[in-house]
């Protein structure tokens, strides 16, 4: 983890003012005050918790939060060692396949294009432009390699 | 100016596009696609996998459109692109619902619609839309007033709801690495909507609104819950209050489909000159 955002956590009081923002906290296992003080207390490492997945990076934890720790940007860094180590959640995987090979997360089908037609709009999402797409896939390729292999 | 569309909009939601074509020729402000744009890529997903590969793909979007603006209407496009934008010094990104609200005006918005749309609508913020406030620094973090003034401005009411500024459970990837998070999410979201008889949701995402709109299918199939709410963009309102047939808007091939309010869209009450 970042060196610098890591030393940010150690401003954590414990108030417990971020899991009483967090949406995901109420329907899932995600704790954001209690994953704070395994790492406080017990060097827990945030990394070590898949919940993490859990959070929808809405950002109230770290606009809240007294300290001014960047929860949520935590929360994101952290999930690049479990993606490391475990690899992605669910449909995540498909998703940077997706990224990897059509430039888009969400790639166009032929029903979606036939809508633009109707509509009378251009295509020129770089999944429809060879150069474009071929531009952006190798940047993809580049650190997905190096973070999941 | 130029459109940044994103996934979404490009090759699901193209009504939305469509719309804020309409409005900008409407405005008299010249825009054109961004010929060639990628993913922008979504903020939190590919920040969750590497940071610098968000960085250098967003750098390649913003570079581009020139120095010219580029104007965005996706919560998670503007986000990307907007930090970036930031971080790099280079760029001018905007979100259509804040140029809309600090360009144009709302004054300039109720002298350019053709007529009023008396509807009752849930207005859904998005996450990204108005945090986090390091970078969003034209808005309150608490208690954003952009969207409920902009509905105002078309003559509808912005319904207030439990939940108002919760998310919609679609972002930071939980929609397609946790399904069922997500959905117990958006259960909780739309019960509270759903006690105050609305005509419709009102969103300024793309990616929200697959989540409102596809999601209420998807809580039909798994959970049998029906909700029957329709979903829409706020430009695809505003395009219509502005004259555009309610059908270019693309509305009528979203998974709810309303006929009662596709009819009050056609109808709208006229505007006195």
């Amino acid at each position: 983890m970042n060196e610098e955002l890591a030393k940010t956590l150690n401003r954590c009081m414990q108030c417990g003012t971020c899991i009483g923002s967090c949406f995901s906290g109420r329907v899932t296992a995600l704790n954001t005050r209690k994953i704070l003080m395994g790492y406080i207390a017990k060097g827990i490492p945030v990394e070590s918790h898949d919940a993490l997945w859990f959070c929808v990076t809405c950002y109230a934890c770290q606009e809240r939060c007294p300290r001014g720790i960047p929860i949520t940007d935590i929360i994101l860094e952290a999930r690049n060692e479990l993606a490391r180590r475990k690899g992605l959640p669910g449909r995540l995987k498909n998703a940077f396949s997706y990224l990897e090979k059509h430039s888009a997360f969400v790639p166009g089908k032929e029903k979606n294009m036939k809508m633009r037609k109707e509509l009378d709009l251009p295509v020129y999402h770089s999944q429809f432009d060879e150069r474009a797409r071929k531009e952006v896939s190798e940047i993809v390729s580049k650190y997905l390699k190096e973070v999941i292999g | 100016m130029k459109f940044f569309p994103g996934c979404m909009i490009h090759n699901r939601y193209p009504g939305i596009e469509k719309s804020l074509y309409f409005v900008f020729e409407n405005l008299g402000i010249e825009i054109s696609p961004l010929n060639g744009s990628s993913c922008c890529p979504a903020p939190s997903i590919t920040k969750s996998v590497s940071h610098d590969m968000w960085l250098e793909i967003g750098k390649r979007n913003i570079e581009l459109a020139e120095n010219d603006t580029i104007m965005t209407a996706c919560n998670g496009c503007f986000t990307s692109l907007f930090e970036v934008s930031k971080k790099t010094g280079t760029g001018d990104v905007r979100h259509v619902a804040e140029f809309l609200y600090f360009d144009v005006g709302i004054e300039k918005i109720k002298r350019s619609i053709t007529k009023r749309l008396p509807l009752r609508l849930a207005i859904h913020y998005g996450c990204h839309f108005f945090r986090p406030g390091e970078y969003k620094k034209f808005t309150s973090q608490e208690r954003p007033r952009v969207l409920d003034e902009l509905v105002r401005a078309i003559g509808s009411e912005s319904v207030d709801y439990r939940y108002k500024m919760m998310c919609c459970g679609g972002g930071g990837g939980v929609r397609a690495g946790a399904t069922e998070v997500s959905q117990d999410l958006l259960e909780i979201k739309l019960e509270a909507i759903s006690q105050e008889e609305v005509d419709a949701i009102v969103v300024i995402c793309p990616l929200c609104l697959n989540q409102f709109d596809n999601g209420q299918k998807e809580l039909e199939n798994s959970r049998n819950e029906n909700y029957n709410i329709p979903v829409v963009h706020y430009i695809q309102l505003l395009a219509v209050a502005m004259g555009m047939d309610p059908e270019l808007t693309g509305i009528q091939w979203h998974s709810i489909s309303s006929t009662d309010l596709i009819e009050k869209l056609i109808k709208g009450e006229m505007v006195e000159e």
